[in-house]
């Protein structure tokens, strides 16, 4: 090994990047403060990208290996007593539970939070705070999931906990609330990070970056983020209702009280089928990052890649119930869900032939991340043949729940998902460390996974076409399955693992004594080997001009534009060096919009993390006023988190910069990134309702008898007052905003106490109407969907009358002006948007009986 | 009953021959783009490039026929060959049962199988007789968790719902023995949880009804006599029914003919006298977190029960 420094890859050279002195203030400025408080506090994006990435590997080699090396020793032979049955269930469960939450979407979000920045030409994300609160609250449920293990109550029903085994009934102790509880914190984390994701992608990109020049790699997060977004939220709901089951003896699941096992399947897999192609979609971009640097070729099909990842993540939402199959569907719903599910192989198909294209058009540079990426090809497209296999309804009445499935969706998400990882940590290493992963060793590491994949899991097609179901413990020596499993297990001992030591005997012998890396090591195209490896804390002093999709390919030099344009990215660099600036552009041109201040270290998100933390210790211990506590804690930490801060300039000098440079600045907050956050927080609010809704009117639909009997219909008068004044408050908020802006600040503050007013009466007249009914939550359905989904809507509401006090109380300090009132704006839009659920939440439980 | 098999792929019924027929279709055409796409891709890798190929800024171009032609229409293709063969196979694996179908109740346990025929009258477990060429019509549900009946070579798998009945029909042709993994996990001893399934001529299906049918036999000595005492009067019929006696117990199988059956424990082992004996003294050595209680007996009791259950053919 010598540690000469390589020469880029033929052809290709790298822009300058002008570092102005400036640069070492900024760096100083965007980096965290220095040691534990840095660490608690820390909120610089490589350092958030870098957490999520190795917690997410450390999760992998605990549940993705550990676990299968014990289940593979144990199925290595028949009759095998090696494990008890309790702990190969916890073996199987847990391998599940932990590669689909705690491994592949942190690794990618990593991924995201670590590369974006750099690859769009921009500072930071625009919440870095919330990316914080992210790796919190995923590390916080990563814990308390795997802190079942201490007290030896380790879930053991599945990653899919299908009820009524998952339930109070079959499930007594506590085990399957660490499962519930657990990654409902990870789960709260993930979406925190598409929120991130979603508006940083949006809003925050090198100025000429259009969406037509945005790589496929930010495409792939963002359609990611969506998707967390609309499937995450139908499992937290899914998995509300499973501990209010289990904890509160609601009757949700419970077909002997109205409830309706299957409930939980239709919500669980609206989540689970997506999460295969959240995990998915992120791997192809990084396959389309990596593509097209190792063949020396842009990519061919640009546009049709991304309109083929913008397919694939609205059709996944509609084939969920190709998981159900057996379920005893209707042959209509049937045939629709699986051509449904067969058509997601149309975009996948553009995807493989876009590659092919490239690859054949290219000439191959045989590097470590381009083998992975072979690899891929060669993997992924025999496990989505097996994928269309299995969604043929009468095959998959074979198929499914037996080994056939499981080598199927090992080669997809190994293929498909675990390669492109790979392929991206060899890619990316350098731009971080500053040290080449070692070539040798990578193909080694390569060569191992590819023929221990195929080894290890091909033999299961075939043994569960012979009939070997999932999840066995065991299996009878005659019936002839002993040496595919055999085979199998060899494939696990004598590759996999010796591929992954490989793997991290290699990142652990970089990090030392790796080669040095320079800025562009494979030669790449995208902005982010633009600058030094590793990258400053703020990554761009100058912001890059963009003109292409592949800025280094195509430009002599990466700050050349418009005269005024220019300007404006060399002034950003010298000013101001107070507070991080960062550039909000136009979604689709690129223009600059705002300069806006991007929050700086703060401990509040890890308070937020340890209150949502404590919110679900306490309900899995049954301390439910701990649920109050942690619901205090959270709340005064979003306030501390959002406090507005002294404007750290004048009126004045931003308005000198606005008249420079005709972009408005924004040193109090973004208006632009408030206003996108409170859009993205109402469509959740609004997925979680929808969620509920659902829920109910499939249990409505399981009841003929609706309210079971000895219920009244209900009484709908007392209802319809509150629904009278909840939607009376947005007229008078409506009115209070026109007199705001029209600079009447006591009419402001009037209309705003009456809003107040309103609000609070018809919340109360609600609250009194619905905890009057004469049913409780625990005898029927019925009641327990009745209960749960007012009591949403009136959190929902309490929620909301809250950040109106708040409004109220800075409007009387004196903090709005008719410049400067967005968040009286937001507040507004997020109260309007209550009101809508209020009406048609509760029309639904009010009149949803005599629907008939 | 455990004869190595091919499983799906060696049907014994029309059933799982329509499905099989689907497999191999679905294989020779997965195979056949398997193939072109790992040629284009070989091809791609190694071909030898001319040393003035270089990219061309309007390469793109061609590669507009490789998008539609590979992305578009090669999957179109595929998939509507694929989804005409899965509605026509759909007709044949359907769930409606036809007229002269033999009924056959099954409700799923945590973890064995409780078969009833409504119309012969018979309740049994773990084991499912039927006439070969005669449609079964199988009207599943459960009694706690979800369970999956899957009988690899006569038919796919339905699952047992707590809330529904759910109906599979299939049809042996051949006489024969197959066994029937559950496929639904269902908790801890959910690889413990098989049935056997008997295919056999109209003829001695119908003689199995008639012996089935019988109450259980009479203690035929004193030691058998004894053992039925201790099991009718004692904790055992809590559980367990035996017809003809005043045992009704309906928490565990069926024990009337118990004697007849293949195995003990849904599977677990096979029935055997010397099987039987260990199962009595500590079923949860055979079957952890059975939920049958290991029996407190003496050892004289001991052989009395296991001779009374012996002789319940």
């Amino acid at each position: 090994m010598t540690t000469r420094q390589r020469p880029p890859l033929p052809g290709m050279q790298t822009p300058t990047v002008v570092e102005p002195p400036s640069g070492k203030e900024l760096d100083a400025l965007f980096a965290d403060p220095p040691g534990l408080w840095g660490q608690l506090t820390g909120v610089q994006n490589d350092r958030i990208g870098t957490r999520l990435l190795l917690t997410g590997f450390f999760f992998l080699l605990l549940g993705g290996s550990f676990d299968s090396v014990v289940m593979r020793l144990q199925l290595a032979v028949a009759e095998n007593s090696l494990v008890s049955p309790q702990l190969y269930n916890e073996l199987f469960t847990n391998h599940g539970s932990v590669t689909m939450f705690l491994v592949i979407l942190p690794i990618f979000e990593g991924f995201a939070i670590l590369v974006l920045p750099l690859l769009l030409g921009t500072r930071e994300l625009p919440f870095p705070r919330l990316g914080a609160f992210s790796y919190w609250t995923f590390l916080f449920g990563g814990l308390l999931y795997y802190s079942s293990t201490l007290f030896e109550l380790v879930p053991d029903a599945g990653w899919f906990a299908y009820t009524p085994l998952s339930g109070p009934e079959f499930s007594p102790d506590l085990a399957l609330d660490f499962w519930v509880l657990g990654l409902g914190v990870a789960e709260v984390g993930a979406i925190a990070a598409a929120f991130e994701l979603i508006i940083g992608i949006l809003k925050m990109r090198a100025p000429g970056m259009t969406l037509s020049r945005m790589p496929l790699f930010a495409w792939a997060i963002l359609v990611m983020s969506f998707m967390i977004l609309f499937a995450f939220t139908p499992l937290i709901i899914g998995s509300l209702l499973l501990e209010l089951d289990r904890g509160f003896g609601m009757r949700f699941f419970d077909p002997e009280r109205g409830g309706s096992s299957l409930l939980w399947q239709h919500l669980f897999w609206i989540f689970g089928h997506p999460e295969v192609y959240i995990q998915f979609v992120p791997a192809t971009g990084v396959v389309s990052m990596i593509l097209p640097v190792f063949t020396r070729r842009r990519i061919v099909g640009h546009t049709w890649l991304v309109a083929a990842l913008v397919a694939i993540g609205f059709l996944s939402f509609g084939l969920w119930a190709h998981h159900m199959f057996t379920v005893g569907l209707s042959p209509l719903i049937l045939s629709f869900f699986a051509a449904a599910s067969m058509a997601i192989a149309i975009p996948a198909g553009v995807q493989i032939f876009a590659w092919l294209g490239t690859i054949w058009s290219g000439r191959p540079v045989w590097r470590t991340p381009f083998l992975f990426v072979v690899g891929f090809l060669f993997v992924f497209v025999l496990g989505g043949i097996t994928g269309v296999m299995v969604a043929s309804p009468p095959f998959d009445m074979q198929a499914h729940d037996s080994h056939f499935v499981v080598g199927h969706l090992h080669y997809v998400l190994i293929g498909g998902v675990a390669f492109p990882i790979f392929a991206g940590v060899y890619y990316w290493f350098p731009k971080f460390t500053g040290k080449m992963l070692d070539e040798r060793l990578g193909k080694w590491n390569f060569w191992l996974l590819f023929l221990g994949v195929n080894v290890t899991f091909f033999p299961m097609h075939i043994v569960g076409l012979m009939g070997m179901p999932r999840r066995v413990y065991t299996y009878d020596a005659d019936v002839g399955w002993g040496i595919y499993n055999l085979i199998s297990t060899i494939g696990v001992l004598c590759l996999i693992v010796p591929g992954i030591g490989v793997f991290v005997w290699n990142v652990v012998r970089s990090v030392r004594r790796g080669e040095r890396a320079g800025p562009n090591p494979w030669g790449a195209g995208t902005l982010e080997w633009a600058v030094p490896s590793p990258p400053a804390q703020h990554g761009w002093t100058i912001l890059p001009i963009v003109h292409g999709r592949d800025p280094l390919w195509d430009q002599d030099e990466l700050h050349r534009g418009t005269p005024r344009m220019e300007q404006f990215v060399r002034s950003l660099a010298e000013w101001p060096l107070r507070w991080r600036a960062g550039v909000i552009v136009g979604t689709a041109d690129a223009r600059p919009q705002e300069v806006f201040r991007i929050a700086k270290p703060s401990i509040w998100p890890l308070f937020a993390a340890g209150a949502v933390l404590v919110i679900f210790l306490a309900e899995l211990l049954k301390l439910r006023w701990g649920i109050a506590v942690g619901l205090g804690v959270l709340v005064a930490a979003v306030i501390g988190w959002n406090w507005p801060e002294e404007p750290p300039m004048t009126v004045e000098e931003e308005a000198a910069f606005e008249r420079a440079h005709h972009v408005p600045v924004n040193a109090g907050g973004s208006v632009v990134v408030a206003a996108w956050a409170t859009g993205i927080a109402i469509l959740f609010f609004t997925i979680a309702f929808g969620s509920l809704l659902l829920s109910y009117f499939y249990l409505r639909l399981e009841n003929p008898q609706w309210p079971p009997g000895g219920v009244a219909d209900p009484e709908f008068t007392i209802a319809a007052i509150a629904a009278v004044l909840v939607v009376a408050a947005v007229a008078a908020l409506r009115g209070a905003l026109r007199r705001l802006g029209a600079s009447e600040q006591r009419g402001f503050v009037r209309g705003l106490v009456i809003t107040l007013a309103l609000a609070v009466a018809g919340t109360i007249v609600q609250f009194i109407d619905v905890t009057g009914m004469t049913f409780g939550v625990g005898t029927h359905a019925y009641g327990s969907i009745f209960h749960t989904l007012s009591g949403f809507l009136l959190l929902l509401t309490g929620g909301a009358v809250v950040t109106l006090v708040m409004v109220l109380w800075w409007t009387v300090r004196g903090l709005y002006t008719v410049r400067r009132y967005a968040t009286v704006r937001n507040v507004a839009r997020v109260y309007t948007s209550v009101a809508v659920m209020w009406v048609i939440g509760f029309a639904t439980l009010y009149l949803g009986p005599y629907l008939t | 009953v455990n004869q190595p098999s091919g499983g799906s792929l060696d049907p014994q019924g029309p059933v799982a021959e329509t499905i099989a027929n689907l497999w191999w279709v679905m294989l020779a055409l997965g195979a056949a783009i398997f193939l072109l796409v790992v040629v284009l891709l070989g091809v791609g890798l190694f071909r030898e490039r001319k040393s003035a190929e270089s990219e061309s800024e309007a390469g793109e171009r061609p590669f507009r026929s490789w998008l539609v032609g590979g992305g578009i229409v090669l999957p179109v293709v595929a998939l509507v060959i694929v989804l005409v063969a899965t509605i026509i196979a759909m007709r044949d694996v359907g769930t409606g049962a036809p007229s002269g179908a033999l009924r056959v109740e099954i409700v799923g346990h945590q973890w064995w199988w409780e078969i009833r025929y409504p119309d012969e009258g018979i309740t049994t477990a773990n084991e499912l007789h039927i006439p070969v060429g005669r449609p079964i019509a199988l009207q599943v549900t459960s009694g706690d968790v979800i369970h999956s009946f899957w009988v690899p070579r006569l038919a796919g798998k339905i699952d047992l719902l707590p809330e529904e009945t759910n109906t599979l029909v299939m049809e042996a042709n051949e006489p024969g023995e197959h066994r029937s993994e559950c496929a639904e996990f269902c908790g801890l001893q959910h690889a413990q949880m098989a049935l056997i399934v008997v295919a056999e001529p109209a003829d001695r299906f119908a003689s199995w009804v008639s012996d089935q049918r019988r109450p259980a036999a009479e203690p035929a000595d004193v030691t058998a006599e004894l053992g039925a005492q201790l099991v009718v009067d004692g904790d055992c019929a809590s559980c367990h029914a035996i017809r003809g006696t005043s045992a009704d117990g309906n928490a565990g199988p069926d024990l009337t003919h118990f004697a007849s059956r293949p195995t003990i424990g849904a599977g677990a082992v096979r029935n055997t006298s010397a099987n039987l004996a260990r199962w009595i003294e500590n079923p949860h050595a055979i079957k952890d977190g059975v939920k049958m209680p290991a029996p407190e007996l003496s050892d004289e009791q001991f052989d009395a029960v296991l001779a009374y259950l012996e002789m319940l053919e």
